[in-house]
């Protein structure tokens, strides 16, 4: 009596695997064909250029006043706090450290994927699901729908996520300067010392490649998510929560092996 | 599925998914161009931060032990930044090779006759120091190969903890109950009970009741002694007292012999003046003499006179006596 429905329970789990693993390689599969589109110069006609900018405009440029203040303010808390936390015990010299590290390579990044990601992302992933189902004989699928429909969106919400970090970055970066030294310039060579000594080759370079990875998971993923979704109605609501998680865990998953290569 | 000839160009996104945006191409330019100079600027600025367009001179430093180390982290001179660690490898001898960039602006501080640190801190990573005590030496060389003198407060644990658990163990053994602090303790204990017996403190120090007794009456007769003593004193002052009256007095020796100096005085003054006019009589003598002296040149010739004037005055009585008639003959005459 208690085996059939444990069978069953199984099954379903085989099932759902299954349909995860499923999801996963077309997620993959569309991120590479995206990637490839992408750098290749043929893609960028004057209508996925004009896209393009249509989506990053609205990723990016509404909300770049925001992410600033946004930024700002993060950034003058966090370098208030370790600054003081690092004086009280005479560290004052690894504050910049600290800081550099937890905020800007870390935080920031994180923050703005996951910002575009539930800003556009979602709605974008939403979108994909709503245009599959409402056609009954779309013909805007395979290489043509990517190039002309998907890519550009989803290029956009990449570019924006690069634009939003470098911004951040720069403006945490500044912030944490007037923190440590107020508007003094004498500050400026110690400082200049102590990015220096952060950003090593090997770590800019690994920060760049990160980014790069948040960029294309935001601009591929909650896609590939709604492309995946069910042809029903009842399917379209499911496309932008499976694409979310399926963002989050292939960010997580990057964080985790970027700060793995660094600090293991 | 799409046929797979189905033209591009009927495909216009603006109909389906990308919302309007007004001036959307030059929104994105204007991020893009931000975007490229925020990348561009930072990768400079690091460079720039990093020391890459710097004129460096090479320092080499040997260590016997390179951990703490690292590629990047400075060169300290008075706690400034003078220097940055490129790269550290294991030299041929087993030592730790530590090679510095220095730059050019900043090569000054360090001389020929600079000493180098490598200090490691129990909290915090370990730092590399410079310390010149003469800046007018010769300037450092490039390519100088320095050793490091290692100051290191986590080496120092090991031994300090070792002379931490002796000087445990010792204090156990001190406190323990057979121990020698503790029979002292035992006898001080004693000690304090005697005196607070009925001797006090002497019958504590003098060990016994009899002998706080007898230093009792040592005390007592040495008061004794000492008012006998004061007496004695009584008649010393007296008597010098007395003494002082006959020394110092107005019939005094001292008064006495002040007249007597005083008479003294005046004699000799009269001496002083009898020897003035000896002086003078001297002074008188010595003319005398010089005189004499003057007068006994003339005395031969005068005596020469004399003689021939006696001589005259013989022929004189002879030529008288001659002619005188009642003169004799003064010639014998022989048969």
């Amino acid at each position: 009596m208690q085996a059939i429905p444990s069978r069953r329970a199984l099954g379903g789990l085989g099932i759902r695997l299954l349909e995860s693993g499923r999801g996963a390689w077309r997620g993959l599969r569309f991120a590479g064909d995206a990637l490839v589109a992408a750098l290749s110069p043929s893609t960028y006609t004057a209508a996925v250029r004009g896209a393009a900018a249509r989506q990053l405009c609205v990723s990016a440029w509404q909300v770049l006043p925001g992410v600033v203040a946004f930024c700002a303010l993060l950034g003058y808390v966090v370098i208030r706090i370790v600054s003081s936390t690092a004086h009280e015990y005479g560290l004052s010299a690894y504050a910049v450290d600290v800081f550099v590290r937890v905020l800007v390579l870390e935080l920031i990044p994180l923050f703005v994927a996951l910002f575009v990601a539930l800003r556009s992302g979602a709605a974008l992933g939403t979108e994909v699901a709503l245009m599959r189902v409402s056609r009954e004989n779309p013909v805007r699928t395979g290489a043509r729908a990517l190039r002309a429909e998907l890519l550009p969106r989803g290029i956009g919400n990449a570019v924006a996520v690069l634009c939003l970090t470098a911004v951040g970055a720069v403006v945490a970066l500044a912030v944490a300067y007037v923190g440590l030294y107020g508007f003094s310039p004498w500050g400026h060579d110690a400082y200049s010392r102590a990015i220096g000594q952060v950003f090593e080759p090997l770590l800019l370079a690994g920060f760049a490649l990160k980014v790069s990875l948040f960029a294309l998971a935001v601009g591929a993923i909650p896609v590939a998510a709604g492309l995946a979704a069910a042809r029903d109605w009842p399917g379209v609501p499911q496309a932008a929560p499976r694409g979310l998680v399926r963002l989050f865990v292939v960010l997580a998953l990057v964080e985790a092996v970027s700060l793995a290569a660094r600090y293991v | 599925m799409a046929p797979p000839d189905a033209p591009e160009e009927t495909v216009d996104p603006r109909d389906d998914l990308a919302p309007e945006v007004r001036h959307a191409e030059l929104k994105a330019a204007t991020l893009l161009v931000l975007l490229a100079a925020i990348v561009a600027g930072f990768v400079l600025y690091v460079l720039y931060a990093r020391g890459a367009f710097e004129s460096v001179q090479k320092l080499v430093l040997m260590a016997d032990d390179g951990a703490g180390v690292t590629v990047g982290m400075d060169l300290t001179f008075s706690g400034f930044p003078v220097g940055r660690v490129q790269r550290i490898e294991l030299a041929a001898e087993g030592k730790a090779r530590i090679e510095i960039d220095v730059a050019k602006k900043d090569a000054k501080w360090l001389r020929a006759s600079s000493v180098f640190t490598l200090e490691r801190s129990l909290v915090g990573g370990a730092r590399l120091r410079a310390f010149t005590g003469n800046l007018e030496d010769k300037p450092l060389p490039d390519g100088a190969v320095r050793q490091v003198l290692r100051g290191d407060a986590t080496e120092e644990l090991p031994g300090l903890i070792a002379t931490m658990k002796r000087l445990l163990e010792n204090l156990d053994r001190m406190t323990s109950t057979d121990s020698n602090l503790s029979a002292s303790i035992a006898n001080v204990r004693a000690l304090t009970d005697r005196m607070t017996g009925p001797q006090g403190a002497l019958g504590g120090l003098l060990g016994s009741e009899e002998n706080a007794k007898k230093a009792v009456l040592a005390l007592d007769r040495a008061n004794a002694l000492l008012a006998s003593l004061d007496g004695l004193a009584a008649r010393m002052d007296r008597a010098l007292a007395r003494a002082d009256e006959k020394l110092f007095g107005d019939q005094g020796v001292v008064e006495e012999g002040r007249k007597v100096a005083v008479q003294l005085n005046a004699v000799l003054a009269d001496v002083r003046e009898s020897l003035k006019k000896a002086d003078a009589v001297l002074a008188d003598a010595q003319k005398i003499g010089a005189n004499t002296k003057a007068a006994t040149e003339d005395l031969a010739s005068l005596r020469a006179e004399v003689e021939a004037s006696l001589r005259r005055v013989s022929l004189l009585i002879d030529d008288i006596n001659r002619r005188w008639p009642f003169g004799r003959d003064t010639e014998v005459k022989l048969p």
